[in-house]
């Protein structure tokens, strides 16, 4: 995938999705006025400048140009794992696209954005920036990386505790192949010193079904071991078994205030660019 | 346990293929790519084991199934146990079936037969009864049913091998009959034999031999023989009318060993002189035909033989034995009108070949004396006006020591005179023209007698027919009483007659012979149907060449009535009593060889061989021909040879397939719900 391609998809979703929403929600974070625009019904009452009101008795909304109180440090996991897809869509593909469209939203909403991306240790780190030139390094390196080892949360969230200096929003997209213990106990530490955290777990459709019929050997992509496996037999222990990883995933979260959405590979990413909204919001 | 249909249990073959498809699918395993074995590997051992369980209880079940329901269509049956208190006892019937054909006299094999038959006397328990019954074409007991060895041992003694075939049918109906005599608790079967495939008649009807019955056979036979024997000698013709035998006598010699031709010296010798001698090769298992001809015969029969000196165990078919009879030629004097041509076509039918057993001489009536018609075996009169009265006279003598005579009217025929002649069987009317009596063109001779001998011919071949002549005039005649009309024209007219016995051989035909009354002498049925009268009214008969043992002889009656006997090749007389004129009675020859006929001053000559199927050996396996023989307890039931309760009994024994079938259904429903289980958990 070309830089320039990853770029295109990313304006092409980010502002698809930014045109569908009723309101613009983008402006009026900053404190640098911009101008003046007549009231519409639907409009927050609060922005309305009462001063022009008390002179020309008319309603005016203050608009102001947007400047970002934000950095956004996008975790890329690129384990092995994430090279699996068992339809069209890799699930390291879907996570790209998801993180170029975040670092597309995010740098042209002025916040600054940052990118590393880790397996069992860190592979790469672009520390969050709004100087020019950031968006084209962090779609480069989106555009780089090659998924290969197993998935270990503890080292590279260690490395961000001690190194990240500014709070700001962390978004995790992985496909969480790690104990949660392992993953809540840096997420919870990176919590701790202040940052807004939000987890986009993506699994694909078969690692949520398991709908394999025939008996073979199963190869772990991560670490290349073999199993044989009669799907029949293995269907229902192991659909409780992710079911149940899922569900503690998502109620550590919820209890640690992280927001954790499960993205499957088949469903468009506008989902994603909702939660991070949500999250963004919560963020100020 | 048995089964009935025990070819059902190839059906469980279709066990192996759920397990062949398990072990293919399992060496055909893929890889397949999977992000993680991270959960795969957290599922709990125990959980697996148990759907593996559950898997193999299912296959297990699916496979007891398959397995019942093919035992169920193997109809799966109990055998009767042998009541065991009377298999203490030794009371035993034993049946002891002695193969006494002419096969056995093959190398040692007779010897064998009897020490096998001593060693099962000596083997006999003290409640043992045994009945020896010894059997070739037909079957013979050798005494009554006993538990007295050395009787057994005596009757053993006088058993001999004789010259007949082999009937296993026979025996074993006999042995049956024993059986039901015998009150014993236990029924045994021992066959002796070399169990010569030929013995069985595979259209034998039913089984015979009950179902209880326990059987054993001790097989004589020899591997791959060596046997070359006489098949048949063909004889044609057994009569012969001139010194020189021109006919052919043809002999087919066999090889019965498999893997090796043989060559052989053949020859012919005819009254213990030999004729005639040749070598010939036979292939192995092939036939060879040898051909003799133009030996000397004398006056009278003659003793024939072909003789092959092979040296092989079985002697007897290296011989084969015929006889051949010189006659002088049937002399056959035709009385005529003395017109010209008017017997041209009758001394043509009886000359026209010099093998024709007739010496023609036609002389016209006003030369005939009463001395010359005593000269000659047969007279035709053919188409004189009348006859003198000396002439008739001594004709009339003449029937009476055995001359027959034809009487043919014609255009010449003085009806009125033949009319009044009251020895003649027919009563003449009138002269019949068709064309203007009956206001058609001709009329066709369409009924006949066709067991008389004279149409024998007419019988025998399709190409001969009667029909085809046109007759268009004959005298009109009538049959008198006794006489006996032999054909007819389709208008109903007798055409042949002939007189009654009392009276001797006459004949009268109502046409014609010259081709003036009717187109006959031009058709193919002439010369048949005027051979055929004269030789009948001469008596003269063609004679065998052979005949089989076993087969029936005819001895017939001469002119007069006389005693009848036979005397055997060992000199043996054996009466037949007195044969009235033509009554034919038959003998059944016992034994190989020469054997004369003597009815009054008459001797012939016959010669008897022993069964040629004999000399093949193929032997068929003896468990073949007890299955063959044996009723199974089906048949035994069907036959109506249990009574209700054994007949209960029967129903019980089988009902074993009702038993697996409900096995199966109970399989199938536990396969179904564990199934249901396994899924619906899935």
């Amino acid at each position: 995938m070309k830089i320039q391609n990853l770029e295109l998809i990313a304006r092409t979703v980010v502002e698809g999705f930014v045109n569908g929403l009723h309101k613009s929600p983008y402006l009026g974070f900053s404190v640098d006025f911009a101008e003046y625009r007549q009231y519409m019904p639907g409009d927050d009452i609060r922005r309305i400048d009462w001063n022009v009101y008390g002179r020309s008795d008319r309603l005016y909304l203050k608009l102001y140009e947007g400047e970002t109180n934000t950095r956004v440090l996008i975790l890329l996991d690129v384990s092995g794992s994430m090279n699996y897809g068992s339809g069209e869509v890799k699930k390291i593909d879907y996570a790209r696209i998801i993180a170029a469209c975040l670092s597309y939203f995010s740098y042209h909403q002025r916040d600054g954005v940052g990118l590393l991306t880790f397996d069992t240790d860190v592979r790469s780190h672009i520390p969050a920036s709004r100087r020019s030139g950031q968006l084209f390094n962090i779609l480069a390196e989106i555009d780089r990386i090659e998924p290969a080892k197993e998935t270990a949360f503890k080292k590279p969230l260690r490395f961000l505790a001690e190194f990240l200096s500014r709070r700001g929003l962390i978004v995790v997209i992985s496909d969480l192949y790690d104990e949660p213990e392992n993953i809540m106990a840096g997420l919870k530490q990176l919590k701790a010193k202040g940052n807004d955290i939000m987890v986009l777990h993506i699994m694909d459709n078969f690692e949520l079904t398991f709908p394999f019929m025939d008996a073979a050997q199963f190869e772990d992509m991560e670490n290349k071991r073999k199993m044989h496996i009669i799907p029949e037999y293995l269907r229902t222990q192991y659909l409780a078994i992710i079911n149940d990883h899922i569900a503690r995933l998502r109620k550590e979260m919820s209890g640690s205030r992280i927001d954790y959405t499960l993205m499957d590979t088949t469903k468009p990413v506008d989902e994603a660019l909702f939660s991070y909204l949500a999250a963004r919001e919560h963020s100020h | 346990m048995s089964l009935l249909n025990p070819y059902f249990l190839f059906g469980s073959l279709a066990l192996a293929v759920p397990v062949l498809i398990h072990l293919v699918r399992r060496e055909k395993s893929e890889i397949v790519l999977f992000s993680s074995l991270m959960f795969l590997l957290k599922v709990p051992k125990q959980a697996i084991r148990q759907q593996k369980i559950k898997n193999l209880l299912l296959m297990a079940l699916r496979l007891l199934i398959l397995a019942l329901l093919v035992m169920s269509f193997a109809r799966p049956y109990l055998t009767q146990n042998t009541n065991p208190a009377a298999a203490a006892t030794n009371n035993r019937g034993i049946v002891l079936l002695l193969d006494n054909s002419y096969s056995m006299r093959y190398g040692s094999n007779f010897d064998r037969l009897k020490t096998e038959a001593r060693r099962r006397i000596d083997a006999m328990g003290s409640g043992d009864r045994m009945a020896l019954v010894a059997f070739n074409e037909s079957a013979t007991m050798l005494g009554q049913p006993t538990a007295d060895k050395n009787a057994l041992r005596a009757a053993l003694d006088t058993l001999e091998p004789s010259y007949s075939g082999t009937r296993y049918y026979e025996a074993f109906t006999l042995a049956d009959r024993v059986f039901s005599q015998m009150a014993s608790a236990q029924r045994q079967l021992v066959i002796v034999s070399d169990f010569q495939r030929n013995g069985w008649n595979r259209s034998s009807r039913e089984s015979v031999i009950g179902s209880d019955v326990k059987t054993e056979f001790m097989n004589l036979a020899v591997e791959n023989p060596t046997n070359v024997g006489i098949d048949s000698v063909s004889v044609e013709p057994a009569v012969s009318f001139a010194r020189t035998y021109t006919g052919r006598v043809i002999a087919r010699i066999h090889n019965h060993r498999k893997d090796q031709p043989v060559t052989v010296p053949i020859s012919v010798s005819i009254n213990g002189k030999e004729a005639t001698r040749k070598t010939i090769m036979v292939a192995p298992n092939g036939t060879t035909l040898a051909e003799f001809t133009g030996f000397d015969l004398p006056i009278g029969f003659s003793k024939g033989r072909v003789r092959i000196e092979a040296d092989d165990p079985l002697k007897l078919d290296n011989d084969f034995l015929f006889a051949l009879d010189r006659r002088e030629k049937l002399s056959v004097l035709v009385v005529d009108a003395g017109r010209a041509r008017q017997s041209f076509f009758l001394r043509q039918a009886y000359t026209s070949s010099p093998d024709l057993p007739y010496a023609v001489n036609v002389t016209p009536l006003q030369n005939i004396t009463p001395e010359e018609l005593g000269k000659h075996d047969v007279v035709v009169l053919n188409d004189v006006p009348r006859l003198p009265d000396r002439i008739r006279d001594r004709l009339d003598e003449l029937r009476k020591t055995g001359q027959g005579q034809l009487v043919i009217l014609g255009e010449n025929a003085d009806t009125g005179w033949w009319n009044s002649y009251a020895k003649l069987p027919a009563k003449t009317t009138q002269k019949i023209f068709v064309a203007k009596d009956r206001g058609r063109s001709s009329v066709a001779l369409t009924t006949y007698d066709h067991n008389h001998s004279i149409f024998k011919p007419f019988e025998t071949s399709t190409k001969l027919a009667l029909n085809s002549a046109q007759f268009f005039a004959y005298v009109g005649m009538e049959a008198r009483p006794g006489a006996t009309v032999l054909a007819k024209f389709e208008d109903g007219s007798p055409v042949i007659i002939e007189s009654a016995k009392e009276d001797h051989g006459m004949l009268v035909f109502n046409s014609t012979v010259d081709n003036k009354w009717n187109d006959l002498p031009l058709k193919p049925s002439f010369l048949p149907l005027f051979h055929e009268m004269v030789s009948y009214l001469s008596r003269y008969n063609e004679s065998q060449g052979w005949y089989a043992l076993g087969e029936g002889i005819p001895v017939v009656g001469g002119l007069e009535s006389a005693a009848a006997a036979v005397i055997d090749p060992n000199g043996d007389r054996q009466s037949l009593g007195q044969l009235s004129s033509g009554q034919a009675r038959f003998f059944t020859p016992t034994t190989p060889g020469f054997h004369e006929i003597r009815v009054g001053p008459d001797t012939r000559v016959v010669a008897v061989n022993p069964p040629a199927a004999e000399s093949n050996l193929e032997v068929m396996p003896p468990e073949d021909l007890i299955a063959s023989v044996q009723r199974t307890q089906g048949e035994s039931q069907q036959a109506g040879f249990f009574d209700e309760e054994d007949r209960q009994e029967y129903a019980r024994h089988q009902t074993g397939w009702w038993y697996f079938l409900l096995f199966a259904l109970l399989a199938g429903i536990a396969e179904i719900y564990i199934a249901n289980r396994a899924y619906n958990k899935a």
